[in-house]
């Protein structure tokens, strides 16, 4: 914008400035007073726009509610311009009114981009940074806003764990860096590092630092990416109230076909002939699953003066799930309050309040022994010829096999409750000390309470035997972060400029805990309120736990010509966290960039509109491992001596003095393109990042007394490829634009320790016999499943294959010998763990995502698809039930089981005695492409509103999720499960067991601005 | 490293903007290793950790001595719709990922490590050998303990007898002889014997004592086949048995009442397990009763279901079929006899019968889960003197203590079984005390040693008088269980595994 302020022909300037020096009224006494009213292309009216007679200095800007009034002759040209619109030029005829409607700037070259302590130009980055606006945060509904970025932007992955209300997501920037460590990406909220996300509706952008360049300023956070979160200001101007509302309808988004009641009996008594027919035929999906729904409303009032800028907002959300008895609400306040103090010193506080609410069901449970199963385990479970409730009104249990509640009851009886509050603040001051020279100081606190009650009663199995089982635990989480930095801005001359960061951040970290519980309650009304009313007692618990950073870091920017872009970065962390040894590092990156377009040899290249290249390599890190995780220890533990319970320790954890974090080396080559009149933008990376010093579980011999230590070993590498393309299709009455984003992520483990082969387990405890399920191998991807390879039924008259534990009859299953004796390279002949292999893993090959807006006079459409392909999924619920070993019900695969007379299957007979293996039978092609959204929105027009009073009102019709395509069996391909926490969220993708459904939903909704 | 660390944190105070931060950490509710032992009383603390390992789900709660049972000739599968890994287990099918050892084998070595711990804990003292050996000797007769019950499972394995420090060192170490692994259990035995008391604190028998560590190593020596040292053992232990407080309860039922399980004369050695006090890690969880329990009737698992031959043969005019069996049940004022239970043949009666303060399904039950009675010192005295000496008046003496104890019909004198007399020939006798040991622990966890130690598998699965046909029993195979498979990935050099897994 600058150069609207230098006029073009010196001469012109001086001789303006000696007219200003001498003027008086009456020299301009003889031009016009015109006026006028800008507005949006969206309809809103625009405070601030300078308006500047061409060719002068003379100028004005518009008011509160848009309007100017300026004196100008016929003749004259004025020219309106505001940042991040088009510049509008308008020549004065005779009419004295001018309203003008300036539109948004296509070019993104403009955009203004968040980076970590700091704002940059989208023209002078040097990193790999990708950008969500509020729109697209907004699309539709979500608990959180990081489930809107599910497709929105290359290299980020977001899936859903679990279909649950409010249920975790899992985030991954380029892949997982980690195995044991956490790989979830740093979430910084308008500076805040760690800070919680406010609504989406709040969010003004999000933007994701991907390579090391952007993220390198995180240190030993920064390894998985950074997500910078900016929530909405007020802008200078009258107030403005928003206020947005849906409503969603919810279906589950598939069922699983199981055996009816008569199909069950005749599997059944195949192998337990004398088992009784309980004489009922219940479908239990249709017990458990219900239509759910989702009413959203925010409403949000900002506004500002030169001194003081305000947004104040509050929004209810509320899921009632799909499954009976399981939803989430959140309401929360979001106030942003800026204020300029003097010309040198600003400040301001970002406040959120939140409270959440869930009331869960149980799903995949990590162990669906007695009374352990949850509602979907059990409905795919659970004898179909059992009714609901026993004739005496008690709900039915499994009548053969582990007695598991009935579908129903687990759903309805068991109370689970998590209440969650938090308030987030962040204040920071601004002081301007000289014109290039800015210190800014924040301090942070967050306080995040929640506490959880469970209460099973005794129309439950695992209440019935204890009388009631209450517990009710409370965490609170407190973080305290200060940060001090100081920037200067070096100009030598117009050629070398310079950009400096220096700065000082302190974080520290609270966490308590305590729980208590009992049994043995005369009622089943007191819930967990109750607890001295147990006549059984639980052993309460407390712990505590402190984590403290600090650090220093800082930043160099030089560009050269605005055409040579060069930044380096650097971190300096220490953590308690580590051990004695290794408590500090160092984390330092660099880029450099070119604006090739500026080139010479590219000036009369028209059809490109910029062309940047980017290159990038640094070292960040990743801290994820808990506090006092170093440190050898005894555990409390007790015994119990003449029937009194005494005090007692025991070794649980072993020291490891030398742990330290994790370190990624990423790479990072790109370009920003645009052609035709940025039209048409492009944005291309290949990155290669490897890990190394992982901290790792490492499995350890049981016989040490140990399951695992800590350590620091092996490399992971993950590299892949970005596209990003946004298009304007056609612009004029029928607007079309198009966003398509792919990428590709390959994830290697490239060293272990000693090149061993680290296998672990991951299946629910009660089908322990599964024992390991997946392995670490060199050269393989992170959690490749290991199994036996299926090969069919055995026929009569096959040579079975010896080997203990495995059938040797006709319709048992048959597996592939591979091992081979030592010294020759043929099959063994016999059948054992040795004959495992690698035989599939849960990364998908691709993700992408295609999003088409288009508008037509008042109408808007979205078409939104999102996809992941090439990823293989291991269904723990289906080999459960299509073992056909289990006293389970099963799903209509059975029908096709091998019997003497139905020998052409792959479907093994019916065999109490068949083993749980994981094979290549349990695995399925786990690709998808996903209707995600699909709206139809229309604006009303000006005309309508302006006798309302109302700036903007649209109303939209929506669909999420309605049509999937996958070969999937289960309910959902978008699922995890064992995949929480730290070391599970790497080592388990593409698990699936007793999941909550994900949702399809039809939604209404309304957006109103005043 | 270091001088970046100061020119960079000199560059923060310059900022003048924070102080240097303390990084140490300073844990709440963690004791550190290297700081723990202060006084004999922190050694003995770190004992009682491994009781509380040992009283848990996985070992004496349920899965290791259910595994016991299910192995033995006397114990069968009742609901067949269980899960693969005990079925396997029972019908001698099992391979190297099943789920019970997977369970119990790591258990066992927190035990190992938790009495390693303890005893070098001890040993870092520094203390004269009388104020600090009786708590070194419980150490090492915990570790001889589990290393006892895991060398007759499991044949040749790993041994560690010192605490773990650097566990990765061990990764690659081969398995010890199960003839060493006998001899290091007999050295600490000994030790324990030697250090030590008499008794324990309030008598106690969930902690062992000189009388334990000989009963032990009676039971040591037999299995062994050294039975000379079995008899002396076993009979400085009878000899000695007012010194140590031992005697065989009047009434056979005590043995397995919860409600007085902390007074019994009869117990050497036993886990305690307190009322419907749950942990979240299995400790002191008890399953045992609701393995055996009837599953239609009491809501049990009706799991670990006696075959009908041994109901069917045993004598009813023994007291001990009685209180072993459960054949009726009374059900809301209803007899229900054992042909209406969902697993119709009768079911196990001791430890169901009288579990104590237990939640509904007997489950978290009171009892003291006994490993040892004095019973069976007599057993041993019986058979090691009858080997060396051939039938003989003492042994058929000790015999007949336990008859006479059996015809005590709940306070009632009857004539069943009679007493013996020493006038068969020596296998006659001897196959008489292995069956008065067969009825006597019916149901213990002692079945299974016995046909192991006797070669009996054959003869007991697949002979004509079979209690419990297997026809798939291979004795080259199936004497021994396989180690976790999981050990043998994570560390090669134990391959390769036990035969024929």
């Amino acid at each position: 914008m600058q150069k609207l302020l230098i006029p073009k022909r010196k001469g012109f300037l001086w001789v303006f400035i000696l007219m200003l020096l001498l003027s008086s009224e009456s020299i301009l006494a003889q031009s016009k007073t015109v006026s006028g009213t800008v507005t949006s292309d969206t309809g809103e009216t625009m405070p601030g726009v300078s308006i500047l007679l061409k060719g002068t200095t003379v100028g004005t800007t518009t008011d509160l509610d848009g309007k100017y009034s300026i004196n100008a002759n016929a003749g004259d040209v004025l020219v309106f311009s505001f940042i991040g619109m088009e510049t509008k030029e308008i020549s004065i005829t005779s009419s004295n009114t001018y309203d003008v409607v300036l539109a948004t700037d296509i070019s993104q070259l403009d955009e203004v981009v968040v980076v970590g302590y700091g704002t940059t130009k989208k023209s002078d980055l040097t990193g790999s940074v990708s950008s969500v606006k509020a729109a697209e945060l907004t699309a539709f509904p979500v608990a959180n806003a990081t489930q809107a970025l599910q497709g929105r932007a290359a290299g980020v992955s977001v899936t859903s764990n679990n279909g649950d209300p409010g249920g975790a997501l899992k985030v991954r920037i380029r892949g997982g860096n980690s195995i044991n460590a956490s790989s979830d990406p740093l979430y910084v909220v308008d500076g805040f590092i760690g800070g919680s996300l406010p609504a989406p509706e709040d969010i003004q952008s999000i933007e994701v630092l991907k390579d090391a360049s952007a993220t390198a300023i995180y240190g030993s956070r920064g390894a998985n990416g950074v997500i910078m979160v900016t929530t909405k200001r007020g802008k200078t101007g009258k107030a403005k109230v928003d206020f947005n509302t849906s409503y969603s309808s919810q279906e589950v988004i598939n069922r699983i076909d199981l055996l009816n009641a008569d199909q069950f009996l005749d599997y059944t008594r195949e192998v337990i002939p004398n088992y009784v027919d309980n004489g009922a035929d219940t479908d239990w999906q249709d017990q458990i699953f219900r239509t759910g729904g989702i009413q959203n409303y925010q409403v949000s009032v900002s506004g500002g003066s030169d001194a003081v800028n305000y947004y104040v907002s509050g929004s209810y959300f509320d899921q009632k799930g799909i499954i009976k008895n399981s939803s989430f609400d959140r309401y929360a306040i979001t106030s942003n309050l800026n204020v300029k103090v003097s010309d040198k010193i600003s400040l301001g506080v970002n406040l959120l309040a939140r409270r959440t609410g869930r009331d869960g069901v149980v799903t995949q449970e990590g162990s669906g022994g007695a009374g352990g199963a949850g509602v979907v385990g059990s409905a795919l479970r659970f004898m179909p010829d059992l009714p609901v409730r026993n004739e005496d009104g008690t709900f039915t249990l499994a009548s053969i096999g582990d007695p598991i509640d009935n579908p129903f009851a687990v759903a309805t009886e068991r109370e689970q409750e998590t209440i969650g509050d938090l308030l987030q603040s962040n204040f920071y001051l601004n002081f301007d000390i000289t014109k290039n020279l800015t210190f800014k100081s924040t301090l942070g606190f967050r306080v995040d309470n929640n506490r959880t009650g469970t209460f099973i009663p005794t129309t439950l199995y695992a209440g019935a035997n204890v009388g009631g089982d209450a517990t009710i635990s409370s965490s609170k989480n407190t973080d305290l972060i200060s940060e001090n930095y100081f920037t200067y801005n070096l100009e030598l001359n117009p050629k070398h400029k310079f950009n400096f960061l220096a700065g000082y951040s302190f974080q520290k970290s609270d966490d308590t805990n305590y729980s208590a519980g009992a049994q043995s309650f005369i009622t089943n009304s007191v819930s967990y309120w109750n607890l001295q009313g147990g006549a059984v007692q639980k052993i309460p618990s407390s712990n505590f736990a402190e984590t403290q950073i600090q650090s220093v870091f800082g930043r160099v920017n030089y560009s050269f010509n605005d055409k040579y872009l060069f930044t380096v970065n650097a971190r300096y962390d220490g953590s308690s966290n580590f051990s004695k040894n290794n408590k500090y590092a160092f984390f330092p990156s660099g880029a450099i960039a070119w604006n090739m377009k500026d080139e010479g040899f590219m000036k009369d290249v028209n059809f490109i509109s910029d062309f940047k290249w980017r290159a990038s390599y640094g070292l960040t890190g990743n801290q994820a491992i808990g506090p006092y995780q170093t440190l050898a220890r005894f555990s409390n533990s007790y015994t119990i001596i003449d029937g009194v319970a005494v005090n007692a320790v025991r070794p649980t954890t072993v020291a490891n003095d030398d742990l330290t974090w994790e370190t990624t080396r990423q790479f990072d080559i790109g370009a920003d393109m645009s052609f035709f009149n940025s039209r048409v933008n492009v944005t291309l990376d290949y990155y290669r990042s490897v890990t190394s010093d992982l901290l790792f579980s490492v499995p350890l011999p049981s016989y040490t007394g140990y399951s695992s230590q800590l350590q620091n070993l092996g490399k992971v590498e993950n590299k892949g490829v970005e596209f990003t393309l946004n298009t304007i299709n056609t612009t004029g009455e029928l607007k079309w634009n198009t966003s398509f984003n792919i990428s590709n992520n390959k994830n290697k483990v490239l060293e272990l320790p000693d090149g061993n082969d680290i296998f672990y387990g991951s299946g629910p405890g009660h089908l322990i016999g599964l024992g390991q399920t997946q392995v670490l191998r060199v050269g393989e991807p992170v959690g490749s499943f290991f199994g036996w390879i299926y090969d069919g039924v055995y026929q009569e008259g096959d040579d079975f294959i010896p080997g203990g534990g495995f059938e040797q009859v006709a319709g048992g299953e048959k597996f592939r010998d591979i091992s081979t004796n030592a010294g020759d390279n043929v099959p063994n002949g016999t059948l054992n763990a040795a004959d495992r292999t690698v035989i599939g893993n849960g990364q998908p090959k691709f993700i992408w995502g295609l999003n088409n807006d288009f508008n037509f006079k008042g109408f808007d459409l979205n078409i939104f698809f999102q996809a992941s392909q090439g990823n293989t999924i291991l269904s723990y619920s289906l080999l459960e039930i299509e073992t056909l070993s289990g006293s389970n019900n099963s799903t209509t695969v059975a029908l096709d089981r091998w019997t003497p007379e139905n020998t052409d299957t792959n479907v093994p007979k019916r065999s109490l005695q068949r083993s749980q293996r994981v094979s290549t039978r349990w695995l399925f092609d786990g690709s998808y492409v996903r209707l995600k959204n699909i709206s139809l929105g229309y604006t009303l027009p000006s005309s309508v509103l302006q006798k309302l009073s109302i700036s903007k009102a649209r109303f939209y019709v929506s669909a999420q999720n309605i049509l999937t395509f996958t070969d999937y069996r289960g309910y959902d391909p978008e699922v995890n499960y064992n995949s929480g926490g730290g070391a599970a969220s790497n080592r388990n993708l593409g698990l699936d067991y007793a999941s909550y459904p994900n949702a399809k939903s039809y939604t209404v909704g309304l957006n109103l601005s005043f | 490293m270091k001088n970046i660390h100061k020119i960079f944190l000199s560059i923060g105070l310059i900022l003048g903007l924070g102080s240097c931060a303390d990084l140490e950490e300073k844990p709440i509710g963690v004791f550190a290793p290297e700081t723990f032992f202060q006084t004999p009383r922190d050694v003995e603390t770190a004992i009682l950790g491994a009781y509380g390992v040992i009283a848990s789900e996985n070992l004496f709660g349920r899965q290791f001595i259910c595994a016991l049972q299910f192995r033995g000739d006397m114990i069968s599968i009742g609901n067949r719709a269980t899960s693969a890994e005990r079925i396997q287990l029972n019908d001698f099918n099992m391979d190297s990922n099943n789920g019970m050892i997977r369970r119990f084998w790591p258990q066992w070595f927190q035990a190992i490590n938790a009495a390693n711990s303890a005893e070098a804990g001890g040993m870092s003292l520094g203390l004269p050998e009388n104020e600090i050996n009786y708590l070194i000797a419980e150490a090492r007769f915990v570790r001889a303990f589990a290393y006892y019950h895991l060398v007759r499972v499991f044949g040749d394995l790993p041994y560690i007898n010192f605490a773990v420090t650097d566990p990765t060192s061990l990764k690659s170490i081969s398995k010890t002889s199960e003839a060493d692994i006998y001899s290091a259990i007999i050295a600490d035995l000994e030790f324990a014997k030697q250090w030590l008391p008499n008794k324990q604190k309030n008598d106690v028998r969930t902690r062992p004592s000189a009388g334990t560590a000989a009963s032990y190593l009676a039971s040591v020596h037999l299995t062994l086949g050294d039975f000379p040292k079995a008899y002396a053992e076993a009979k400085y232990v009878i000899d000695n048995k007012d010194l140590f407080g031992y005697a065989l309860e009047p009434d056979f039922e005590n043995n397995f009442n919860a409600t007085i399980a902390d007074n019994l004369k009869e117990t050497i050695f036993a886990f305690d397990f307190l009322g419907q006090i749950s942990s979240s890690n299995g400790q002191n969880d008890d399953s045992l009763v609701p393995m055996l329990a009837v599953l239609n009737l009491t809501g049990g698992y009706g799991v670990s279901v006696p075959t009908k031959a041994v109901y069917d043969t045993w004598d009813a005019r023994d007291y001990r079929k009685k209180v072993s069996f459960i054949d009726t049940l009374v059900v809301n004022g209803v007899k229900r006899p054992y042909t209406d239970f969902s697993t119709p043949r009768p079911h196990v009666g001791k430890w169901v019968k009288l579990p104590g303060n237990a939640n509904a399904i007997g489950r978290y039950s009171d009892h003291n889960i006994a490993d040892f009675r004095y019973a069976e010192v007599l057993m041993i005295a019986a058979e090691a003197s009858a080997e060396i000496n051939g039938p003989n008046a003492e042994a058929a003496g000790y015999l007949n203590q336990i008859r006479a104890r059996a015809r005590n019909w709940a306070g009632t004198q009857v004539d069943f079984p009679a007493d013996v007399m020493p006038t068969m020939n020596k296998q006659e006798f001897i196959n008489l005390i292995i069956e008065d040991r067969r009825l006597e622990f019916a149901f213990e966890w002692k079945r299974w040693y016995d046909i192991k130690r006797r070669n009996l598998g054959s003869q007991v699965f697949l002979g004509p008088n079979s209690l419990e046909p297997q026809p798939t029993f291979d004795p080259a195979r199936d004497y021994l269980m396989p180690l976790p498979d999981s050990e043998l990935q994570i560390n090669p050099n134990l391959a390769p595994n036990n035969p024929g897994y």
